[in-house]
């Protein structure tokens, strides 16, 4: 393990955010919101780190499984301390606590935020949230290796720990293209939002922000109401087909663009599919049995909306909102519960255990129930034809056992602190699976600007432990991480 | 006809035997100087010593006049080779015994339509249909298709006591009145009998009956058993013929319970099978044959490599309750032994490829022969051509060879089980029975 090395990658991808905060600077400039300073100061305190760290440190070999694992974590801790600057500079959030929990949620697409008040944030703050979603959507550092090629064979250590889900398909021989491909997509999908919204009459200003909020599973709205802010149903219905979309493999996407889809032929697509329609047919039935939808003009047409909405919104984990859940009878709560754990598919944008995991975490147990039956027998897991290896299962079934300690753990810190129980497992299912919305005071109308700072730092790194699957920054801590490896050269 | 043979191993042998016996041209190549001699002193067959697939010794086997070439030896290659080269030498037909599926695979390079071989015929795969037709009709210890499957015959033993015991043809001509179905041989006390009205059957018969697919479920309580339908097998074995009937089985909705001591080749079999149910064990572990269930299955396969294995297995499996037990036996002189021990019937994968290799030479003129073990009479298929001789007469004034039978004609989309005076009409397909001295002249007749 050579910090040296660490500090040199990770000071290259510092360099990205610079010019990214730039970019932000010039919306700021061209809104005359009167922050434009705070964003250029930013970007040249994150430039000059940058450099310092690139330029002062040399890289003598490839990057090593271990390095790989440590630049992600270090890399996006960095992101998120830098981000940070923009909402410290400009005074628009008044503690340091607060602004790194925003500047993390942002690139972590979780969406929680600490801001009562979006609507009267300067343009350019609200473009710096969306901006961080979209970077940190697709992953920043998949986008360094699409445009820089130097990282060589590393770069596959780098994209494997980055890249959500269990195992990342190469899509060509070379890591380049598979990363520069998979960003073509991400573009492409977010201009066909954009452009879909600008003709149901959004600003441009709007179409972006949200396309970026979207197509990253993030959830950072320019509205206080979120989505229910936009009294269109073209609107939200649009909103609705992108996340869904967000939460598909993008290898998928890759191979429907190229002229050859095969959605139909993916079990964890028919999977994830099948799981949204029928949470969301279930929510529509309880608020229309229930008479939550009663006297509201097109009752149905509403109460079928909210529910697909809510539905696809969180088990893609973008979290953005067209009603308050926490008013519904609790058996919809109860199912939204249920989702809050899923996920988007692997290899998608979204955040959360995700669909694949779950799919073979019901396969493991399966086979285990007929192991009881045939003890002698050899049984394996499959996903459509694919049989899946047993020490990849074995990786699976720990990973959701981590994954659930590391809610209650979360939930265990918040509850300390003085949360009640529902918040205190709310905000931990929240964070940790990057969704935003949660439970209690933190649901889907509260946001998470009146907690200390000592519960936002907490939420903070569970968001960035949930981003990068967990075993990528649990490994850090890990002491083998840090030994030193004999060489017999 | 002339026939060239490579390779003198047990199928090329009995290949031999049995072409020689219908008068053909048989000349064998064989590398190994000891088994050609073998082969020469005991069949009126040509041996040549030498690699089958080297060009100056097919030349000096005659292969520039040869209707037929059959690659068998058990190297997949040495066949494939020997085939390309006698195909371009212009022999008219090419077989190759071929084991590795990839080679059969569509897409291969190896196709017929790229590199014209007539036909690969996989011994192990031949097997599997062979076990899956004697499972599927229980009481048979034969079963053969024709007409594309829609004609079945069975071999099967007449019980004490059943409803054909003790009739002649002609009373259950009367009894059987609408049923279609044709008695065409009886196996008694080794000696095989073309029957005519008067016979009598008798119990300990093995009676041969043709019937409609279709209605061949009514024939094994005819003999005296019961009838009944396969929805479990167990095999005992992962060998290669043990994997293709899973395979057969998962295509029929079968459900299949694969046995298999080595546990590198259980993980092989449950990725390739995923509707089996794939078991790390040994094939005669009684216990665990019964903690799966051996007494329920309506069927059992011994398919290990070994055939003291099998022939034990079977007994195992017999003993615990299993319904049908079929073994596979890969030595010759134990086939006579698997029915007297009470193994229900035994199954060689290499005759299953001599059944199928000359099922496909009588093409042609012939669509499908199925050898009947036990007896010498074969079934063979006819397609009547203007030219032949027996188009337009009526059956009784057809001079027939003794010791052979029509069973059926098929004209059209009708089947017809004929009588007397039913006449054959020029493309109409018709099946005639036959013992092996008479199957050259029925040939004849029908060219």
């Amino acid at each position: 393990m050579s910090l040296r090395h660490v500090a040199n990658v990770v000071g290259l991808l510092l360099v990205f955010v610079a010019v990214a905060m730039a970019v932000a600077g010039l919306v700021s400039w061209f809104y005359s919101d009167g922050v434009t300073g705070a964003f250029f100061l930013s970007a040249l305190i994150t430039l000059v780190v940058g450099l310092a760290a690139y330029g002062l440190t040399t890289v003598s070999h490839d990057i090593t499984v271990r390095e790989g694992y440590a630049i992600v974590t270090f890399a996006w801790t960095a992101m998120g301390l830098f981000g940070a600057l923009p909402f410290l500079l400009s005074g628009t959030a008044d503690s340091v606590a607060g602004a790194i929990f925003e500047s993390i949620s942002g690139f972590t697409t979780t969406g929680a935020t600490i801001f009562t008040d979006v609507e009267a944030l300067p343009e350019g703050i609200l473009f710096w949230r969306a901006l961080s979603h979209w970077l940190g959507g697709m992953g920043i550092i998949v986008l360094v290796i699409a445009v820089l090629p130097f990282l060589g064979v590393g770069g596959m250590q780098l994209f494997k720990a980055e890249v959500p889900g269990p195992t990342p398909e190469r899509l060509r021989p070379r890591m380049t293209q598979t990363a520069k491909l998979l960003w073509l997509v991400y573009v492409g999908l977010t201009g066909a939002q954009v452009v879909l919204y600008m003709a149901g009459g959004m600003s441009a200003f709007n179409a972006v922000t949200h396309a970026f909020a979207t197509l990253a599973t993030g959830g950072f709205s320019t509205m206080n109401d979120s989505l229910a802010g936009f009294d269109s149903a073209y609107i939200q219905y649009v909103t609705i087909l992108f996340m869904y979309f967000a939460g598909v493999n993008f290898t998928l996407h890759f191979y429907a663009f190229s002229g050859k889809p095969t959605f139909w032929r993916d079990t964890e697509w028919r999977f994830y599919s099948a799981l949204i329609l029928a949470a969301a047919v279930m929510l529509a039935a309880t608020n229309l049995t229930t008479g939550a939808y009663a006297g509201v003009a097109g009752g149905i047409e509403r109460a079928v909306r909210d529910g697909l909405f809510q539905a696809v919104a969180i088990t893609t984990t973008t979290g953005f909102v067209s009603a308050d859940f926490q008013v519904w009878h609790p058996f919809a709560q109860v199912i939204l519960f249920v989702l809050l754990f899923t996920g988007g598919m692997a290899g998608s944008t979204g955040g959360g255990v995700k669909i694949m995991r779950v799919l073979l975490l019901i396969k493991a147990t399966a086979i285990q129930l007929k192991k009881h039956l045939h003890p002698r027998a050899i049984l394996l897991a499959r996903v459509g034809s694919r049989v899946v290896k047993e020490d990849v299962l074995a990786n699976i079934v720990g990973f959701v056992i981590l994954y659930v300690l590391l809610v209650l753990a979360g939930a265990l810190v918040m509850g300390f602190l003085g949360m009640d129980l529902l918040t205190a497992l709310g905000a931990s299912i929240a964070t940790v699976g990057n969704i935003g919305p949660g439970l209690g005071n933190v649901g889907p109308t509260d946001n998470y600007g009146w907690m200390s700072g000592s519960a936002l730092t907490v939420l903070s790194f569970l968001m960035i432990v949930g981003r990068l699957e967990i075993y990528t920054v649990l490994l850090l801590f890990h002491p083998g991480t840090w030994k030193a490896r004999r060489s017999f050269k | 006809m002339k026939v060239i043979i490579i390779g003198a191993g047990e199928v090329g042998f009995h290949l031999a035997e049995r072409l020689s016996e219908e008068n053909q041209d048989v000349v064998v190549i064989e590398s190994d100087p000891d088994r050609a001699e073998e082969t020469s002193d005991q069949l009126d067959v040509m041996t040549i010593v030498g690699n089958g697939a080297s060009l100056p010794v097919l030349e000096r086997a005659g292969v520039r006049g040869a209707n037929i070439l059959m690659a068998v030896t058990s190297k997949d290659e040495v066949n494939l080779i020997a085939c390309l080269a006698g195909a371009r030498m212009g022999v008219g037909y090419t077989i190759a015994r071929v084991s590795n599926p990839e080679y059969h695979a569509s897409g291969s390079v190896l196709s017929q339509d790229v590199l014209g071989i007539d036909l690969m015929i996989n011994p192990a795969r031949e097997s599997a249909w062979e076990t899956f037709h004697l499972l599927t009709s229980p009481a048979a210890t034969d079963v053969a298709s024709f007409a594309n499957g829609r004609l079945q015959l069975l071999g099967l033993m007449v019980k004490e006591g059943a409803p054909l015991t003790g009739k002649t043809l002609a009373q259950l001509d009367q009894e059987l009145e609408g049923m279609h179905y044709l008695l065409t041989a009886i196996l008694r006390d080794q000696e095989t009998i073309i029957p005519t009205g008067a016979t009598r059957i008798e119990a300990g018969d093995q009676v041969y009956l043709l019937s409609l697919t279709t209605e061949a479920h009514l024939i094994p309580p005819l003999a005296g058993y019961e009838e009944y339908r396969l929805r479990r097998v167990m095999i005992a074995g992962g060998s290669p013929e043990g994997a293709y009937l899973a395979e057969i089985l998962a295509q029929y909705h079968i459900e299949a319970t694969i046995i298999e001591r080595d546990r590198k080749r259980c993980v092989e079999l449950a990725e390739a099978l995923p509707k089996a149910l794939v078991l790390n064990g040994d094939a005669t572990d009684l216990e665990l044959l019964e903690l799966e269930g051996v007494a329920g299955m309506d069927g059992y396969l011994a398919a290990t490599s070994s055939d003291d294995t099998n022939m034990l297995s079977s007994l195992i499996a017999k003993q615990a309750g299993a319904k049908k037990v079929v073994s596979l036996i890969n030595e010759l002189d134990y086939l006579p032994l698997a029915p007297k021990v009470g193994i229900d019937a035994a199954v060689s994968p290499r005759i299953s490829a001599v059944n199928a290799i000359l099922r496909y030479v009588h093409r042609g003129r012939v669509t499908s022969v199925a050898t009947l073990k036990g007896i010498g009479a074969e079934t063979i298929q006819f397609t009547v051509t203007k030219d032949s001789q027996v188009a337009g007469q009526a059956l009784r004034d057809l001079a027939l060879p003794k010791g052979s039978l029509i069973g059926s004609i098929i004209r059209g989309d009708d089947l017809m089980i004929p009588r007397g005076d039913s006449v054959i009409r020029p493309g109409d397909d018709v099946i005639v029975f036959a013992l092996p001295d008479a199957i050259s002249e029925i040939e004849r007749a029908f060219e």
